[in-house]
């Protein structure tokens, strides 16, 4: 197993704009194609976002270092990481105006296997695609809790409020006090859903350090940990933009020995979920939306 | 008032549950404070804590407010497990 360490890195991040920017691209959004903001976004704001955004050097040093490409391709990649980050953007508020996308849901088997069952389970999802797409497509009786960041924006939350709530979705805010964990846990032990990400750091300084993309990298324990303290099932759900108005939802089973002992299933279950985190970054490592310095120096 | 073999038992699975890997039960004082400027436990741990005393014990903390008189060292979560094991 990784070292536990302690890291101070928290994240901060919410969705850029004001309530009353979000409103009205909503509103654009039910009368103009996506690919008109697209293309405006392409010239006029990914361009700018390069040079005021501290993410854009956090993602330069990404392709540099953990793809090792030399310095104008990763410039070039940066402008296209925050180009395809700004489609899924717009997605996001696109699927709230009422617009479609296509959807292909690989193993779809794995996810209603477990939710099938009486018991509840755990979906460990990661800052890359567009992880919401799942919440809207992804069909269950059971009661899905999604824990969210707490200080994202009035007009996120109430829409995100609006969709998930005629589909069985309730969302766990981060707290300072951590009472989120028990939210979870009750969940969980009442045979519900809860999906939360496995690759930021949220409260707890506790970390588990693996090799991801060939590097070292510091996880959050809190996600395995919970996972494995009564031994639910997991799943790794991660969705890719795969085209202009399409994504795939990647579902696969995240396997440990729930016999071992609990080091030891927080270890398996740790790199079960790297590993498959690893196989989808190099499957699209533009959609790598991790906007801080995530691997060890 | 728990019984020291009580208390060592508690400490033991405290290690167990926290992989408290380099720590003995002699290294835990039994009223120093778990949390904060004691183990230095946060809120997860508590929640591993609560899991320990639902399968060592059978004692289910439904609240996790309550959890914190009970938690406050390794002498109250004896006293908390001798009082429901009475």
């Amino acid at each position: 197993m990784g070292a536990i360490e302690s890291q101070n890195t928290k994240w901060a991040g919410t969705t850029f704009g004001t309530s009353w920017m979000h409103r009205s691209l909503i509103g654009m959004l039910r009368w103009i194609d996506v690919r008109v903001l697209y293309a405006f976004v392409a010239v006029f704001v990914v361009p700018v976002t390069l040079v005021v955004s501290p993410g854009a050097k956090v993602i330069y040093h990404y392709f540099r270092r953990i793809w090792n490409q030399p310095v104008l391709k990763a410039v070039w990649s940066t402008y296209r990481n925050h180009y395809i980050f700004s489609q899924v953007i717009i997605d996001r508020f696109a699927i709230w105006s009422g617009k479609k996308y296509e959807v292909t849901v690989d193993n779809y088997e794995a996810f209603n296997r477990l939710a099938d069952k009486s018991d509840g389970f755990v979906i460990l999802s990661a800052h890359i695609g567009n992880y919401e797409v799942a919440g809207y497509h992804l069909k269950t009786d059971k009661i899905l809790n999604a824990l969210v960041y707490a200080g994202e924006k009035d007009t996120v939350m109430a829409n995100r409020d609006k969709l998930f709530s005629e589909m069985n979705i309730r969302m766990i805010p981060t707290s300072e006090d951590m009472s989120h964990i028990f939210q979870m846990d009750n969940a969980l032990t009442s045979g519900e859903i809860v999906s939360m990400p496995a690759d930021r750091m949220f409260g707890s300084v506790k970390n588990v350090v693996k090799t991801f993309l060939g590097h070292k990298a510091k996880l959050p324990l809190g996600p395995f940990n919970i996972a494995t303290m009564r031994g639910y099932d997991v799943l790794a759900v991660n969705v890719m933009k795969t085209k202009w108005n399409a994504f795939t939802i990647y579902v696969k089973d995240l396997e440990y020995d729930k016999q071992a002992s609990r080091r030891e299933q927080v270890s398996q279950l740790s790199d079960s979920y790297v590993g498959e985190l690893d196989k989808r970054v190099r499957q699209f490592p533009y959609q790598w939306f991790n906007f801080f310095e995530f691997w060890e120096e | 008032m728990a019984n020291p073999e009580l208390i060592n038992e508690v400490k033991e699975h405290i290690i167990d549950a926290l992989h408290l890997e380099d720590i003995t039960p002699a290294d835990i004082e039994n009223d120093a404070p778990l949390f904060g400027d004691g183990l230095g436990l946060d809120s997860i741990d508590a929640l591993e804590l609560i899991v320990m005393l639902e399968k060592k014990y059978g004692i289910r903390i439904a609240n996790p407010a309550d959890g914190k008189d009970v938690f406050k060292s390794v002498t109250s979560i004896a006293e908390f497990v001798s009082s429901h094991k009475a």
